[in-house]
């Protein structure tokens, strides 16, 4: 199902960060930040070309299959230097013949255009926040833009010929009704576009919005109620032609995201910019949530300046990963698949540990072939933290 | 009275708590020149962490000083330290039988408060020589004029001339080594008579086996003595006797009437030494055991199970050494349905109670989960027999019970009159029987109630202490048995009596008592994938319900761009919250949750 044509070479996602926003939202805590000067945008471009370089060599026997430009905004970039950073990237690395390319865009930062130039130039992807289609909604997230606005700039990537557009949904916001929920949805339906994404709003500590949301300021859904939005809106994303393949992600067939299934599959992926990760030839690194830190590190060639995490990941952490990892995906575990990578057996370790939730209708088990229900995905960290252990050191234990 | 006799002064300090005791007891080991001031740590008695951080003195310690005095005779000093709580009254009454006198620390700025006049009448039911001494002049509010009078009016011993100091200062504290040269009595006792040492305290020690503190009344004791416990008739080999030097043990060749001292004799049993019990030479001993010490009385009673089940042993371990340094602790095995096994132990009190946790913790590392206090009930059954429980869940059910009888205290409480209201309030929520009310001086009332003992066990210090803004003291006695209408209030999760978690109460209070507990519990309980009724009952009588929701939302929907470590990191975290919990049955229960249960909030 997820097979691509393959260039000779193994394959690598690569990711780049574009740190940089016109405005911050209230709930975002990804690392980016608002620039004071303009100045900044052509200096991270040549940063992250020369940070690329740095991979050439590493990445000789790699053939990258995905990209994905995430942010932050990467739209904020003037068209000059965007257009410089995908050369960068398709000078770098040698990509599949036709890579999945994958632009981050917020409403108003995108006109016909430039996304025409974009989109000659390899991208073919794009993702849109919307978040909800309910002013009072927006603006207690902080977004700058009303659901006309992204419309508008939606037709406009249309008008550009970009075909394959992922929109952003949210749930648990502030003053969020069922009613408000099914409202986004179907506005976001009936642009019909190839993919959906629904997130449950997560209120990151130091974020504005955490402390607006711990003052007591906004009336927020009920956990019951938002298992509810969430729940009929698989039963109307599948009435409409879009299938659940993650816990978050829905796609009309064929249009998964590729990008990011490499994250839930284990599958090695490069990240570049303050704050990206990477899982590369077994090690998982990090950089800093620093731009200043991530550009001098890679100006003086300095690794420790940058590096923020780095570990090996020895096989019983790939195991734990694996589970935590494959289990957000609606295809779950396959414990041949399992017994075909780590030698063991899935069935009477794990598997008998999540065989427990299928009487209360959490998960089901299919042939060797071990998944989360609906209602089980949303309670997943539960269920997961019943069936993994781990070590004092924070490593997973072995079954 | 021989010669060493009459340099001996063996007395006691005694006092409400925080009237200063223990920096009255620094000063004195000080200004005898018995320690360097540069290694007098402060209060140097307390030497147990615990007893440092909550400023109260738990256990009795005893001390050997010497004092030069201004006449140019060396006196020696056993200075006994003694506990200032209402539930230590059994210790303080031990510690009183080793000496002569006892010095009475009243605070200048509170006068007499309901333990100062517990402590006296104890001590002058001992029939010692009480030396009021007048503690914190150097404050501003201190009235000492006022307290002499109250001394004398209230207490009826003499205080003219009695020493008036800041032990904080150190000011006039010569006039208290003086006082205690002139005004306590040297012990007497025939050193050649049979030997009768009593044994007022002990503690183990991994080299020495029990050290066993003794004073010894009459005859004379030295290393390779063979001595006897006459209450078990256990014969030992004296080792070694000595004094309680302040920074340690001391060797000394014997110890004789009227002194204080240790004695080890390889005992590794901790049950071979009693407090309390008499000590006599195996051959040619003492026909008669000393009159006994007031004998310790558990009054409270909660079941205590190691969190971690293969911990038993270690809980019981730890028990027994505590045991030996605390004649006041009692405890039995038992099991329990939800808890497993685990041990039904006696307290003093709660405070008691609460010490004792904390140590079995900190001392010991243990991880605990403690069920509800309960005293003793009496239980008259139908068929005639009469039972004693102090097991909730041992409770019959109403059908079997002819008469139910629960114990009363005789509670003497002490405040300033502007609190009379809210106290008497209490007393009677607490279905306390109001006596009388006395007024010590213009000011200062002391209340005599009768209280049932479940009713003060649970937070009736705190709530007292509440209502008076802290200045309100309690004294309370056992006053026996009286009948009541008592019932047992069964606690069901998920619709399974939870057997660690029953209680009696009185049928009145039954129903705010049940609605309290079990909406402590809910918020106690974690939600989980099913929903959980939290039900109190009267045998089948469902008396109040709350509900745990079941768990609907526990799902990271993002996943942070690649950051597979951060995911981790938060189900490590999760992982590290589930362990703690206790499985009851179906359902997974914080230890807070038995905590929980034991407090209720005073409104």
């Amino acid at each position: 199902m997820f097979m691509i044509k393959r260039r000779h070479g193994k394959r690598l996602g690569i990711y780049v960060h574009v740190p940089f926003c016109a405005s911050k939202c209230s709930y975002c805590d990804f690392y980016s930040y608002v620039p004071k000067s303009t100045r900044i945008y052509s200096a991270y471009v040549d940063a992250l070309a020369r940070h690329m370089a740095s991979y050439k060599a590493a990445c000789a026997d790699y053939s990258p299959d995905t990209v994905y430009i995430g942010g932050g905004t990467p739209t904020v970039l003037p068209p000059e230097d965007f257009l410089r950073l995908i050369k960068a990237i398709k000078h770098n690395f040698r990509l599949q013949k036709d890579p999945e390319f994958t632009v981050e865009a917020n409403p108003g930062t995108v006109d016909v255009a430039t996304l025409s130039r974009y989109r000659r130039a390899g991208v073919n992807r794009l993702s849109m926040g919307l978040q909800s289609a309910n002013k009072a909604e927006l603006e207690a997230l902080g977004r700058k833009h009303t659901p006309a606005d992204f419309e508008k700039s939606f037709r406009a990537a249309r008008e550009a010929k970009i075909t394959n557009i992922n929109i952003d949904l949210l749930y648990g916001i502030p003053y969020q009704t069922y009613r408000t929920f099914m409202n986004s949805l179907h506005f976001a339906l009936r642009l019909k576009p190839e993919h959906i994404s629904i997130y449950g709003l997560k209120i990151e500590e130091g974020t504005p919005l955490a402390a607006s949301v711990a003052s007591g300021a906004y009336p927020m859904p009920s956990d019951e109620m938002q298992f509810a939005m969430y729940r009929d809106a698989i039963d109307i994303l599948a009435k409409n032609g879009y299938v659940q393949y993650e816990i978050s992600n829905f796609a009309r067939p064929g249009f998964e995201c590729y990008h990011n299934i490499k994250y839930w599959r284990c599958d090695e992926y490069l990240g570049f910019g303050p704050g990206a990760h990477s899982y590369f030839n077994g090690y998982r690194f990090s950089f800093k949530r620093s731009i200043s830190s991530y550009m001098r590190g890679v100006n003086y060639v300095s690794n420790e300046e940058m590096t923020d995490e780095n570990e090996v990941i020895p096989l019983r952490e790939r195991v734990g990963e694996y589970i935590m990892l494959r289990m957000r995906m609606t295809s779950g575990i396959d414990s041949r698949e399992f017994f075909r990578l780590f030698g063991k057996d899935f069935t009477r370790t794990y598997g008998k540990k999540l065989e427990r939730f299928v009487p209360g209708g959490y998960v089901k088990v299919n042939g060797g072939v071990y998944s989360f229900t609906p209602a089980g995905m949303f309670v997943s960290n539960y269920i997961l933290s019943e069936v993994l252990s781990f070590n004092t050191d924070g490593t997973f234990m072995l079954d | 009275m021989t010669e060493r006799q009459k340099k001996i002064r063996n007395f006691s300090i005694i006092a409400h708590i925080d009237h200063g005791k223990s920096t009255l007891a620094d000063r004195i080991i000080e200004a005898t020149h018995s320690v360097d001031e540069r290694e007098m740590e402060e209060q140097l008695l307390d030497n147990m962490e615990l007893e440092r951080e909550r400023g109260i003195t738990i256990k009795a310690h005893a001390v050997r000083l010497e004092y030069k005095a201004a006449d140019g005779e060396t006196y020696i000093f056993n200075l006994i330290d003694t506990p200032g709580h209402v539930d230590f009254n059994y210790e303080v009454s031990r510690s009183l039988n080793a000496c002569e006198g006892a010095l009475l620390v009243v605070d200048a700025t509170q006068g007499i408060q309901a333990q100062t006049l517990a402590n006296a009448y104890l001590a002058a039911d001992a029939n010692l020589e009480i030396v009021p001494v007048i503690n914190k002049i150097d404050l501003l509010s201190a009235d000492v004029e006022r307290v002499r009078a109250d001394i004398e009016d209230v207490i009826g011993i003499t205080a003219k001339g009695c020493p008036a100091v800041s032990a904080k200062t150190g000011l006039n504290i010569n006039d208290v080594l003086d006082a205690i040269v002139r005004d306590i009595p040297p012990p007497s006792g025939d050193e050649n008579a049979p030997l009768r040492c009593l044994i007022f305290d002990s503690y183990f020690n991994s080299y020495l086996g029990v050290v066993v503190f003794v004073r010894v009344i009459e005859g004379t004791l030295r290393p390779e003595d063979r001595i006897k416990m006459m209450s078990t008739g256990k014969e030992f080999d004296v080792v070694e006797v000595g004094y309680m030097k302040p920074l340690g043990l001391a060797k000394a060749e014997f110890l004789a009437a009227g002194d204080v001292g240790y004695i080890t004799a390889s005992i590794k049993d901790v049950a071979d030494t009693r407090v309390g019990d008499t000590i006599t030479t195996a051959e040619g001993g003492a026909k008669e055991p000393l009159p006994g010490f007031k004998a310790s009385v558990p009054m409270v009673f909660a079941g205590i199970y190691p969190a971690d089940g293969a911990d038993y042993g270690d809980l019981r371990d730890a028990l027994e050494k505590l045991q030996l340094n605390d004649a006041a602790l009692h405890f039995e095995p038992e099991t329990s349905a939800a808890l497993g096994f685990g041990f039904r132990c006696g307290f003093l009190g709660l405070l008691h109670m609460e010490i004792i946790e904390e140590r079995l913790e900190r001392e010991f590392g243990l991880d605990l989960i403690t069920t509800a206090p309960s005293v003793i009930y009496e239980i008259k059954k139908r068929d005639g027999r009469v039972v004693r429980i102090d097991n909730p869940t041992n409770f019959p059910p109403p059908d079997e019970i002819e008469v139910a009888r629960e114990p009363i205290v005789r509670a003497s409480i002490i405040t300033p009159t502007e609190y009379i209201g809210g106290i008497m309030e209490l007393c009677t929520d607490r279905r306390g029987v109001f006596h009388d009310m006395k007024y010590i001086d213009a000011t200062r009332v002391e209340l005599h109630y009768s209280l049932p003992l479940n009713e003060i066990i649970y937070d009736f210090f705190d709530a007292l202490k509440s209502r008076s803004r802290g200045y309100a003291s309690l004294d309370y006695e056992p006053e026996g048995y009286v009948d009541s209408r008592l019932v047992k209030l069964d606690i069901l999760l998920n619709g399974d009596p939870v057997d660690a978690l029953t209680f009696i109460v009185h049928e009145e209070k039954a129903y705010t008592r049940a609605r309290k507990i079990v909406v402590k519990l809910k918020e106690n309980i974690p939600r989980q994938l099913f929903e959980i009724p939290v039900q109190a009952a009267i045998g089948s009588r469902i008396i109040a319900r709350e509900t745990v929701k079941a768990l609907r939302k526990d799902v990271l929907a993002k996943c942070y761009g690649g950051d597979i470590t951060r995911k981790k990191k938060l189900l490590e975290k999760q992982k590290e919250g589930k362990k703690r919990m206790r499985r009851l049955g179906t359902v997974e229960v914080s230890p807070e949750a038995f905590m929980a249960v034991l407090k209720f909030d005073d409104e």
